[in-house]
């Protein structure tokens, strides 16, 4: 049976996003994990996973790139081979999950009377009781989570216990509040993965072999949300790449380095090595833990490829299948948990580079200009550096200048 | 014809055939007071008026002389020595019953003095008799079995088959017709052809004779001979004893709609005890006041009996389920569970490996038989006996004409007696004619006999739908068996497991229907050459998985191996199980299965209502409602006798198809 893609709410108070873009094609067989398409919340792009495996089927009036989408919308389906997607069943529609209650005329509008005036599609009608699995329940209950609200990947709808446990591991996906995911449960040793212990080693090593200080740095995004807004506003078409915050650090951040390479430079016993090249990388949590893909030369990128190999080198490492070169020959790197809320923290030094950046969330809040209180959008960087390459000062002057740079971002994007 | 005879008996002998049926006599008429006062709780068949038979023939038995008997049978036990206290306690439902309350009248065992029941069926008992008379043969014992029956068994296929094995087998058996020409109220006037049952004995190559069944002297005299004749290894012998009952059928039931009061008013007249009481007088060989006194001494036992029965304690419920099998056997080899077969193990056939475990139990055990038609010589149609007749010989590899009820309702009395019989259908479908005996009787036994007998009675033949076979040829019958209390199913589906579980079968007390598959009796697999067996009520777990649990037997179990190994390539883990026993089924297994999946499908070739699939769902849902993720599946032969042509055939039978469909399916729920 086809399941459903839908918008998933990405915030608590999120009813609403854009569409992005599609990240795999119509026909195209989609893997449980792989992300499927782009969704705009209020303050990121982010990358739809998708719970489910099955071949993507798009309705004809599919959503469009820039379109608002309500959550819970239907968007397409993932099929079984050879199984026709119900839109392509005569009298099914993409519906949306707001529908207006059935008046009780529409209710009793018998088989006999198929012209009502207000076309009503089964899936409104019907609106049965939620059904989920006794196992489904019995998981829920465990887990503290409401099934109730949870959508049912079963044949007909029912809600499974895959469900129950998709919504345990990923709770902005549906109302989920906060729980522990069944594999994480107390007292169950969870095994050191590879990847664990490369990052245990590397963290490890930042924080011991580094001489670390962080510096921060509130920052006036209002201009830098502006632009963005421009670039959604302008895209031109569903292929149409839009950048993306992360996206717009990186390039200001390779711009304002070039004026301060000392931050970008490897430590030696003997000497210090300047970078030659702008190669940047850029933290992503996956499900296996923390990865830094590197892109390179950001210098000679347009904003267009530089968003377009961002959002390639963040499904390669989500999907686990980043080949080794993009792990390797970073001079910088940047780390956001902005999405989370975090405004300030002690990014630890991705060895050997000699300093990393952390951005913060962008957040509204009143601001001092020209003795008056104004609301501006706020962000705050977090640069920490190691002190045996560069001193307190030429830090600080780096940072100042990327805040210039986040403040009036025009000038340092023309080149 | 008894003219003669009392000059011939010493007056010891006279003196205890008067006092046996004034015994009976005296028992029954309390039995018929008590059962008025409504302390008998069931039936209640008076034997008055044939007490003469009963006890002149068991006059010439050994308490290791075995008697199986009728719905009419107090006489015959009172007679073997069931003392009146046991019988009139059974019939009072007491605990101190001869049955332990599990009987009542027409369920009466004593198998420590040779009566080996009565039964409420009309027939078996004439081929339990011949049974008993086969292990005797088999052990070379010197024993002798007798059957009473009425002369409503004689126009039964039971008396037509036990008559003739026994007379080709030459087999120690009495079989005493006590013609009181009624079958119940139909008069065997109307019902039979020939209006004589002691010349049918001519037809079966035995000898015969037609005495008058209230002349106990004169009976007397007959069963002594058919009992040496017996005894010395000549054969059977057939007696008519023509008598009447004098009581109505059954206590309470009317009498005076199929016979008159004067032809039992007549009947009376002629009450074998009186005959004996004036004749002992006439020739003056005992005194008037010696018969009072065993009359008197008789009626105090009665009454003393009654007391006995009355302050009896009643069965404990918690028992009621007790000794539907057999108690764990005592002398137990080494079991080996069902641990797979290392590397390197030599591989065998499914055939070959039971034949193995056949030979191997039968070099042990000189108690194992062998029944069945061209199982001998031949070496059976499957060649599960092949050369064994060559080491044991006719009697433990034992041909029969083709009378499927006849040597299944044998292989209960001789079970019944000390042996262990194989019985070699062939086809599962076959024993369809003998199902009577299986589940009235071999399967009824060791409960109704409160676990004095044992029943290794092993039932084995081929099951299941293939080349063509047709639908006399293919049936698969587990359920039904399954259905029943008291017996064994088995259902191997690999060499491994079919060695194993028949090496168990031949050495457990209970009733095995062993069901082979067909279609694999061919397919080889790893055996080990050491001894080992898998005990009944163990699944095997033939593949682990994850998403889902399949549960398939016999036949079934290749394709689904098939099916998930096809499925493993994408992606989905398939757990697979073979319950290997339809009865007793492990459900522990599926439900701690369905605990880890939460998806359960059950693939059957046999039909889905009331079956396997069906037993399964109903014991999961109940007890692993909350492990549930998807609704229980099933998929199964369709619900139809069996057609020929392949195409027909195949449409019948799941597939792999239908089998990866209904496990996609599943996953999809």
């Amino acid at each position: 049976m086809a399941v459903e893609v839908v918008v998933p709410r990405l915030g608590w108070s999120m009813d609403e996003g854009t569409f992005g873009e599609w990240l795999k094609q119509d026909g195209e067989y989609v893997a449980q994990g792989q992300s499927l398409f782009v969704l705009e919340g209020e303050k990121s792009a982010q990358e739809i996973e998708s719970f489910d495996a099955g071949i993507l089927r798009i309705p004809p009036h599919g959503p469009r790139s820039g379109d608002l989408v309500k959550v819970g919308q239907v968007l397409a389906y993932l099929v079984a081979e050879n199984e026709t997607p119900p839109f392509a069943l005569a009298g099914a529609a993409v519906t949306t999950p707001t529908v207006e209650p059935a008046s009780p005329a529409k209710v009793s509008a018998t088989p006999s009377e198929p012209a009502v005036s207000v076309p009503v599609t089964p899936a409104t009608v019907a609106s049965p009781a939620v059904q989920a699995s006794p196992r489904a329940r019995r998981k829920a209950a465990e887990l503290g989570i409401d099934w109730t609200n949870l959508t049912g990947s079963g044949s007909t709808g029912r809600i499974r216990e895959r469900d129950v446990l998709a919504a345990a591991q990923h709770p902005t996906a549906t109302t989920g509040r906060g729980v522990v995911p069944a594999s994480r449960k107390g007292g169950q040793p969870q095994p050191v993965t590879r990847l664990r212990k490369a990052i245990a080693t590397r963290m490890l090593a930042g924080a011991n072999e580094t001489a670390p200080v962080t510096l921060t740095m509130p920052c006036d995004a209002t201009n830098l949300v502006s632009l963005r807004q421009q670039f959604r506003t302008m895209r031109r078409d569903a292929e149409d790449v839009v950048p993306d915050y992360n996206d717009l650090i990186i390039k200001l951040t390779a711009a304002v380095l070039e004026r301060h390479p000392l931050l970008a430079a490897r430590w030696g016993e003997q000497e210090i090595t300047l970078p030659s090249d702008w190669h940047i990388a850029m933290a992503v949590d996956t499900e296996g833990g923390l990865l830094a893909p590197v892109i390179r030369h950001v210098d000679r990128m347009s904003l267009r490829q530089l968003a377009t190999e961002t959002r390639r080198l963040a499904h390669a490492a989500r999907a686990g299948t980043l080949p080794e070169g993009d792990l390797q020959g970073g001079v910088f790197t940047i780390t956001n948990l902005g999405m989370f809320g975090v405004t300030a923290f002690t990014p630890v030094i991705n060895l050997p580079q000699a300093s990393i950046l952390g951005v913060g969330a962008i957040v509204r809040e009143p601001a001092v200009s020209e003795d008056k209180i104004v609301i501006r959008d706020r962000v705050t960087l977090s640069l920490t550096f190691d002190h045996r390459v560069v001193d307190g000062a030429p830090a600080a002057r780096f940072l100042a200048e990327l805040r210039l740079a986040i403040e009036q971002p025009g000038p340092w994007l023309m080149s | 014809m008894s003219a003669k005879v009392t000059t011939g008996l010493d007056k010891q002998t006279l003196l205890e055939l008067f006092r046996t049926m004034h015994v009976i006599r005296q028992c029954e008429e309390q039995l018929a007071k008590v059962h008025q006062r409504g302390l008998v709780h069931g039936a209640c068949h008076t034997y008055v008026g044939e007490e003469a038979i009963a006890t002149a023939v068991c006059a010439h038995l050994g308490q290791r002389d075995v008697v199986f008997s009728t719905h009419r049978g107090h006489g015959h036990a009172l007679a073997k020595g069931v003392t009146p206290r046991q019988l009139i306690a059974e019939l009072l439902g007491r605990s101190t019953g001869c049955s332990q309350g599990r009987g009542g009248s027409m369920h009466l065992f004593s198998p420590e003095v040779g009566m080996m029941g009565t039964s409420g069926i009309v027939g078996p008992c004439i081929l339990q008799a011949a049974g008993a008379g086969y292990t005797f043969k088999l052990l070379q014992s010197d024993q002798v079995a007798v059957a009473f029956f009425g002369d409503g068994a004689v126009n039964n296929g039971a008396f037509h088959e036990g008559l003739n094995l026994a007379s080709i087998w030459k087999l120690p058996v009495l079989f005493i017709c006590e013609n009181n020409q009624f079958a119940t109220e139909v008069p065997f006037a109307y019902a039979a052809g020939n209006p004589r049952v002691g010349n049918r004995a001519e037809v079966y190559g035995m000898p015969g004779f037609e005495l008058d069944g209230n002349d106990v002297l004169s009976i007397y005299e007959t069963a002594s001979d058919a009992v040496r004749r017996a005894r010395s290894g000549q054969g059977p012998t057939l007696i008519e004893c023509r008598t009447y009952r004098t009581r109505a059928h059954a206590e309470g039931m009317g009498d005076f709609t199929y016979r008159t009061r004067e032809d039992v008013e007549k009947w009376k007249e002629k009450c074998p005890i009186a005959r004996l009481k004036s004749r002992l007088l006439a020739e003056g060989r005992v005194s008037a006041r010696e018969l009072d006194a065993i009359v008197d001494e008789v009626s105090q036992q009665i009454a003393e009996a009654q007391q006995f029965a009355e302050a009896s304690p009643w069965p404990d419920p918690a028992t009621a389920t007790r000794h539907i099998y057999a108690s764990p056997q005592v002398p137990q080899r080494v079991v080996v569970k069902s641990a797979p077969a290392p590397a390197g193990t030599r591989e065998i056939t499914y055939m070959k490996a039971t034949h193995e475990a056949l030979a191997e139990e039968m070099a042990v055990n000189p108690r194992i038989f062998v029944m069945g038609e061209g199982i001998g010589k031949r070496g059976g149609n499957f060649n599960t006996t092949a050369g064994l007749y060559d080491l044991y010989g006719p009697v433990r590899l034992c041909d029969t004409p083709i009378a499927e009820r006849g040597f299944v309702g044998m292989s209960c009395g001789a079970a019944m007696t000390g042996s262990r019989p194989v019985i070699d259908f062939m086809f599962a479908d076959f024993v369809l004619d003998s199902v009577g005996e299986i589940v009235n009787q071999i399967s009824k036994m060791q409960y109704m006999s409160s676990g004095r007998l044992t029943m290794p009675v092993l039932l084995r033949g081929c099951i299941g739908i293939g080349h063509s076979a047709a639908t006399h040829h293919s049936g698969n019958y587990y359920p039904m068996y399954a259905h029943f209390p008291g017996l064994r199913v088995v259902v191997p589906s690999s060499p491994y497991d079919a060695k194993g579980l028949l090496k168990h079968a031949l050495r457990s007390n209970d009733p095995v229907l062993f069901l082979e598959p067909r279609e694999l009796l061919g397919t080889k697999g790893p055996v080990p050459a050491e001894d080992y067996e898998i005990p009944f009520g163990q699944a095997a777990v033939v593949r682990e998985g994850t998403d889902a649990t399949v549960v398939a037997v016999g036949r079934m179990v290749p394709v689904v191996v098939e099916a998930a190994q096809k499925l493993s390539a994408e992606g989905a883990a398939i757990e697979v199980i073979d319950p290997r026993t339809v009865a007793p089924l492990d459900i522990d297994t599926i439900l701690a299965s369905v605990s880890k999946t939460g998806r359960l499908l059950i693939v059957d070739e046999c039909f889905a209502p009331f079956g396997l699939g069906a037993e399964i769902s109903a014991q999961v849902a109940d007890r692993g409602f909350d492990d549930l993720d998807a609704p229980i599946r099933r998929v199964n032969g369709l619900h139809t006798p069996t057609p020929y042509s392949p195409t027909l055939e195949a449409a019948v039978v799941p597939n792999l198809d239908d089998v990866l469909r209904g496990i996609r399916e599943l996953l999809a729920e």
